[in-house]
């Protein structure tokens, strides 16, 4: 299955990290600094 | 109905139509009298999957001694070829002109009111545990492999004898917790039933051979049912030794093809080193490799480690959440014969009382569909976890109660009001959060939480005395599911600081994965807030399972501290820049409303 890399923001903390994740799995995500589950999906940026 | 698949399954509870895939045999099972010549002429050696390769049998053969019916099958696979016939020689030996080239896959059509799901095991492959050095050395088995090599009916006919050289050893050892207990590996969980299956092997081999010196590495011994403690005790008396660690890695003495074992007894707090002339590694077990095509064909969920998991883990744990499907045996967890046998004794009386009581008495918590509200979008049966609403284009969806659960996720995703969630309608929850908000919602925490994980999370924490801020007013849904984006906003324009959905953990999804559009939606509902200019922090999302006291009381704490960093200006801002719009489509039939009739 293909991987892509996804940026993570935690709304609670506000850290922001990147993930690998695989396409089409939904796993439970939880901040790694403060353990919150409020983990947002960044919205990549548009390519030009 | 064995040699056999289910390819497809329709309906719920007390109505499934399964399709079932009787696979070719290239034997007629009525006609064989398993004599064997068709065996016997047959040219093709394959490696034999029943004597875990350590025997050979042929492309036509009988998968393994107990088969029912005991007759013949033809791995076309296996075979010369049919299309066309390279061989025949079986053909041209069955007296009883069993043999059938032409035989096909054939689909079988069965209404059954109830499913028994009972797919067994697969087990851990080592290889993948280099240290253990079980690709590079011979005389290093499984246990699996062990258990052919002592029985009468295996390769060598009960003669126990290594691999390497066709000795008996003398020397054996056992390495207990093989691909179980090993997050590295992926598999944390024990797989319960290695540890007395060692036991037993070693009296096995005290009894067959008493000059065999065996010796076993562990962790723990886990010998917990009924007799087991006796059978270890025996098992020590009888000679063999338990050391407590498990070795870094296996040598071999390429001259005699021993296997030197380093380890720390933990016990003693000494480095051991051991020479034996056979290493036994007592594997785990793994979740059986069919499990998503049955997932997917009744809406099963797994629980983390891959099994399946049951509809309540103490009050429901032959029940799978699809109503009508019961499990026995491993599939939904490790567990020995005895337990297997409990678990499928009582999935045959769940489905026997299902099958006389002729009806089933469902909860009233189920939804309904309001024909004329209803756009015919489909969006309420794609989210069903149950697969409980029908759906066709261009109709109007209907509700299959029976196999309803009532989680509410339709509801919630209904944008047009078409779907009410009995006693737990769009409109009793949206006047629950009028009421709580209606006084002082500046200074409220507001929590929508689940009823089975996060809202017994907070007894928990209640009932454990857990100190947390008192500023928390929770709105309890049966999912979290249930929270439409709609219910979220409506707190924010009431004048509601922060709001918290919470639900249970993914694994623990009461209504198999329902929860996983909680998470959609909190997404697109701070997408919407970060558009509206408000500050999407203030909604928040989290799992707390009904253990976890402790992490209600600490989430309360951090929204209460949250909160306060919600400024008075922030709340008016979001209670006006969250109104709803009026929509073009409405305005254009409010304005057709109150035009006079002509």
């Amino acid at each position: 299955m293909a991987e892509k890399v996804v940026n993570l923001r935690c709304m609670m903390c506000g850290h922001e990290y990147s993930e690998k994740i695989e396409e089409g799995v939904d796993e439970e995500r939880s901040c790694p600094k403060c353990r919150s589950n409020s983990i947002r999906v960044l919205k990549q940026p548009k390519k030009d | 109905m064995t040699y056999s698949e289910v390819d497809e399954v329709e309906g719920y509870i007390g109505n499934f139509t399964v399709k079932i895939r009787k696979k070719a045999r290239y034997v007629d099972p009525n006609l064989c009298n398993a004599c064997g010549e068709c065996a016997k002429v047959c040219p093709v050696i394959m490696p034999d999957e029943y004597q875990m390769g350590l025997g050979s049998r042929k492309a036509v053969y009988i998968p393994f001694p107990q088969a029912v019916p005991s007759v013949y099958v033809m791995n076309m696979e296996d075979c010369l070829g049919n299309q066309p016939i390279a061989c025949g020689k079986c053909f041209e030996v069955c007296d009883q002109q069993a043999i059938n080239y032409d035989d096909t896959d054939l689909i079988v059509t069965r209404e059954v009111g109830a499913v028994i799901v009972a797919i067994g095991l697969d087990v851990y492959d080592p290889t993948e545990l280099d240290e253990y050095g079980y690709t590079r050395f011979e005389n290093v088995i499984t246990s699996m492999e062990f258990e052919r090599l002592i029985c009468a009916g295996g390769p060598t006919g009960g003669h126990f004898v290594r691999p390497g050289d066709h000795q008996r050893p003398k020397r054996i050892g056992f390495i207990q917790c093989v691909g179980s207990r090993n997050p590295k590996v992926g598999r944390p969980y024990c797989s319960n039933i290695c540890c007395m299956n060692t036991i037993k092997d070693t009296l096995l081999l005290a009894d067959h051979y008493p000059d065999v010196e065996n010796t076993v590495f562990y962790q723990d011994i886990r010998a917990f049912g009924k007799s087991f403690e006796d059978m270890f005790q025996r098992s020590k008396e009888a000679g063999t030794r338990y050391v407590r660690g498990l070795p870094g890695d296996i040598e071999e003495d390429p001259k005699t093809g021993n296997l030197i074992i380093t380890a720390e007894n933990t016990t003693t707090g000494k480095l051991e080193r051991h020479e034996f002339e056979m290493v036994v590694l007592s594997v785990g077990v793994i979740p059986p490799k069919d499990r998503d095509k049955l997932s997917s064909l009744f809406t099963l969920s797994k629980t983390s480690d891959g099994f399946f998991m049951e509809s309540h883990p103490k009050l429901k744990p032959i029940d799978a959440p699809t109503r009508g499907v019961y499990f026995a045996g491993f599939c939904e967890a490790p567990k020995d014969i005895k337990d297997s046998v409990c678990q499928a004794g009582m999935a045959a009386s769940r489905v026997g009382a299902l099958l006389n009581a002729g009806k089933v008495k469902i909860e009233a918590i189920t939804c309904r569909i309001d024909e004329e509200a209803c756009t015919k979008c489909g969006v309420c049966a794609k989210v069903c976890p149950y697969g409980a609403i029908v759906w066709e284009k261009g109709q109007v969806a209907t509700v299959i109660e029976a196999a309803c659960a009532g989680c509410g996720n339709c509801g919630a995703a209904c944008q047009f009001g078409a779907i009410t969630m009995r006693h737990f309608t769009d409109d009793q929850l949206t006047a629950q959060v009028r009421a709580i908000l209606h006084e002082d919602p500046q200074e409220k925490v507001f929590v929508f939480a689940c009823n089975w994980c996060s809202y017994s999370g907070g007894d928990m924490a209640g009932i454990g005395r857990m100190a947390y801020p008192s500023t928390n007013r929770v709105v309890r849904t049966m999912c979290s599911a249930r929270v439409s984006e709609e219910m979220v906003l409506e707190a924010f324009r009431c004048g509601a600081p922060v709001v918290l959905v919470s639900g249970c953990h993914y694994a623990d999804c009461h209504y198999i994965n329902a929860n996983r559009q909680t998470v959609r939606r909190v997404q697109r509902l701070w997408d919407k807030l970060e558009k509206a200019g408000v500050r999407p922090e203030r909604l928040q999302l989290e799992w707390i399972s009904a253990a976890e006291g402790q992490k209600f009381a600490r989430v309360m704490k951090q929204m209460e501290e949250l909160r306060q960093t919600v400024t008075a200006d922030e709340i008016k801002h979001g209670m006006e820049a969250l109104k709803p719009k009026p929509k073009k489509a409405r305005k254009k039939k409010e304005e057709e409303v109150a035009a006079p009739a002509t």
